[in-house]
């Protein structure tokens, strides 16, 4: 029995079927994210708004407006600030989690479960669960550390018996950088553990025998030895924190005041809220060259470790 | 003297007993080989002398100190794996220095020195600046033997270091690594399964088989007086013939099999009547697969001619084959044990 051959004929001829399945995702590229990228160039020159749609060029106008607001000069440097704390916080973190998960101990199981948990509930959801967490008033943590003697008159963090979280402006700032921890820590540990685990045993013995204590051996073999994989975990989470609306939109709505804004949340405010879809279109543009630059550097060293 | 000791050693993973009952002792200077197929223990041998292990039973003493439940750093020892692992991130010469700066008790100046003086041992001074993937196989090699010398061990231990390197390479660093070794007087324990590299460097060799050291001794003892049917039969290539006869075993090698030359000494010779089946001209050598008479036909009989002797062999007929009676060597059928020689 010999199989249609036209059907042969068609996966035989690799001009044809190359193109033919990558059409999917050409057409999915270009029609998702490129076309809406140029339309946002388009808007950022004129002076659409959701009452208004058509499209008058006014040149950089709306970028020389954005720049003056400090809606604009705190959402930058929040973006930037927070996206680099949180950063330098999961980059602890993580290499302590894969270092402790990379050994054997019971229930090692459960505790990479939970570890994973964060990554697996969706964003929004997550951060819902801290705002109450956080709340003004109903916030189990403020709870935790009046019981500890922490909170409350005559202690160490005053005579309230409330935090309010959300409500001052370091506090606030802090716990946007806490989610970001929070949500973005499973997934730099598993990227780490797999860098760990990656290593060649015989080496980790050589340093042993060679007399390197475990400090040694961790700064001197193992993270220079994961040091790409790491890199590969850094551009990512950079990505997605310094692109994210969810977190603050749903923490702190960029207030108290506008202390913890960041330019995606002030570009939807501007853009969907307010209306002016060129001013909101401008903002978000001014983070594309920074996710670019990030996005040419995790491919090059994706292919670097491709060699190597 | 003794610098290591080993006794009673035994290590299990789970219920399987890599190594079971070791009882070894190394001598200063020596150049130990510790010889047997894959799967016997050796490496974890090796790996609990190194301290990379724990015993499960069992004591090892380095230099006149019990080290048993001392980590590798506490023991002087150096080690050079199998595939070399080289760090590499680093150049050769912080390769080299690693160790040294592990001690943390050297100058920069003092380390510098030490490298270039290892280096020097073993002529890799000019490599000291490239990173270990611009090396070929054999710099790898003295690279990590420079590594592992520098600290002045008391005993180097060596995991088939020969195993990555190819045929014609592992000749000269095997004469190589001896001379270095002699040189230095380095108390060495070298872990090979190639019976040849065990053959040619060890001032004495144990081979082992599941767990235990079957026999100990120089070379030639291991080779000429084998102990045991196990070890017959896995030194040399091919290995010794073993005939059942009856309540013993008889055995005699490849090279001490050859025809009559016509004069007869029944009183020297042990003679057989040789069925030859196949003939493998090896070059220097030829070998001959066979049959002899009162022995099952299963038994393949080896014998290994050397090509300058003319071959008065026919195939398919019986020849007529001796073997020198010192030649012939005894085992008993159930244990395998060497025994004392008996009427034929």
């Amino acid at each position: 029995m010999s199989p249609n051959p036209r059907f042969r004929y068609l996966t035989d001829r690799e001009r044809v079927l190359g193109p033919l399945m990558l059409a999917p995702a050409v057409l999915y590229i270009i029609g998702l994210v490129g076309f809406p990228f140029l339309l946002s160039i388009a808007f950022s020159l004129s002076d659409v708004t959701v009452g208004d749609t058509s499209l008058d060029f006014v040149g950089l106008q709306n970028f020389r407006s954005i720049v003056r607001a400090p809606e604009f000069r705190r959402g930058l440097v929040n973006t930037v600030g927070f996206t680099l704390v949180a950063q330098l916080i999961i980059l602890v973190l993580a290499n302590i989690l894969a270092l402790v998960l990379s050994q054997n101990f019971r229930g090692k199981w459960l505790a990479r479960t939970l570890l994973i948990l964060p990554w697996a509930t969706p964003v929004a959801l997550g951060t819902l669960g801290w705002l109450w967490l956080l709340d003004s008033k109903f916030s189990p943590i403020d709870w935790v550390l009046v019981q500890l003697g922490l909170l409350g008159p005559n202690t160490l963090l005053g005579p309230g018996n409330h935090m309010n979280f959300l409500a001052r402006e370091q506090l606030a700032m802090a716990s946007v950088v806490a989610v970001q921890v929070w949500r973005l820590l499973p997934l730099a540990t598993v990227i780490l553990s797999a860098g760990l685990s990656s290593i060649d045993q015989e080496l980790l013995d050589q340093a042993q025998v060679d007399g390197a204590s475990f400090w040694r051996t961790l700064f001197q073999v193992k993270l220079p030895l994961i040091a790409p994989i790491m890199s590969i975990s850094l551009l990512f989470s950079f990505i997605f924190i310094f692109s994210d609306l969810v977190v603050v939109f749903v923490l702190t709505r960029g207030g108290p005041v506008y202390y913890t804004m960041v330019l995606p949340v002030w570009a939807y405010f501007k853009g969907i809220t307010g209306g002016s879809l060129a001013e909101g279109a401008a903002i978000a543009l001014f983070l594309f060259p920074v996710l670019m630059a990030a996005a040419i550097l995790i491919l090059r060293t994706a292919r670097r470790m491709e060699v190597a | 003297m003794a610098i290591v000791e080993i006794s009673g050693l035994k290590k299990e993973f789970g219920e399987v007993p890599a190594v079971n009952g070791v009882d070894l002792s190394i001598r200063q200077g020596e150049l130990l080989v510790i010889l047997g197929p894959s799967g016997c223990g050796k490496t974890t041998l090796m790996r609990l002398i190194a301290g990379l292990e724990q015993p499960t039973e069992g004591q090892i003493s380095i230099a006149g100190q019990d080290v048993t439940d001392r980590p590798p750093r506490a023991r002087e020892v150096a080690m050079v794996f199998q595939s070399y692992a080289l760090y590499p991130h680093m150049t050769v010469f912080k390769n080299i220095a690693f160790p040294l700066k592990a001690q943390g008790r050297f100058t920069k100046g003092e380390i510098e020195e030490k490298v270039r003086w290892a280096a020097g041992v073993l002529g890799i001074e000019k490599l000291l600046d490239r990173k270990p993937r611009q090396l070929s196989g054999g710099e790898r090699q003295r690279v990590a033997l420079c590594r592992a010398m520098v600290k002045e061990p008391s005993v180097l231990l060596l995991d088939e270091p020969l195993s990555n390197l190819d045929a014609k390479l592992r000749a000269s660093a095997r004469d190589e690594l001896q001379r270095f070794q002699r040189r230095l007087g380095i108390t060495t324990i070298f872990v090979t399964h190639d019976q040849i590299e065990a053959m040619g460097l060890g001032d004495r060799i144990a081979v082992m088989l599941a767990g235990q050291v079957r026999q100990i001794g120089t070379p030639e003892q291991i080779y000429h007086n084998s102990g045991d049917t196990f070890v017959a039969t896995f030194l040399g290539s091919p290995g010794m013939n073993l005939l059942d006869r009856g309540d013993y075993t008889l055995g005699f090698r490849p090279e001490h099999f050859h025809p009559s030359r016509g004069q007869r000494d029944t009183n020297g010779e042990a003679e057989f009547s040789y069925r030859v089946s196949r003939v493998e001209n090896l070059g220097a050598d030829t070998l001959l697969y066979g049959t002899v008479d009162g022995a099952s036909e299963e038994t393949t009989v080896i014998a290994r001619i050397p090509s300058t002797m003319n071959l008065p062999v026919e195939i398919g007929a019986s020849n007529h084959f001796v073997v020198q009676s010192e030649h012939l060597r005894f085992f008993d059928k159930r244990t395998g044990k060497r025994t004392d020689p008996r009427p034929l």
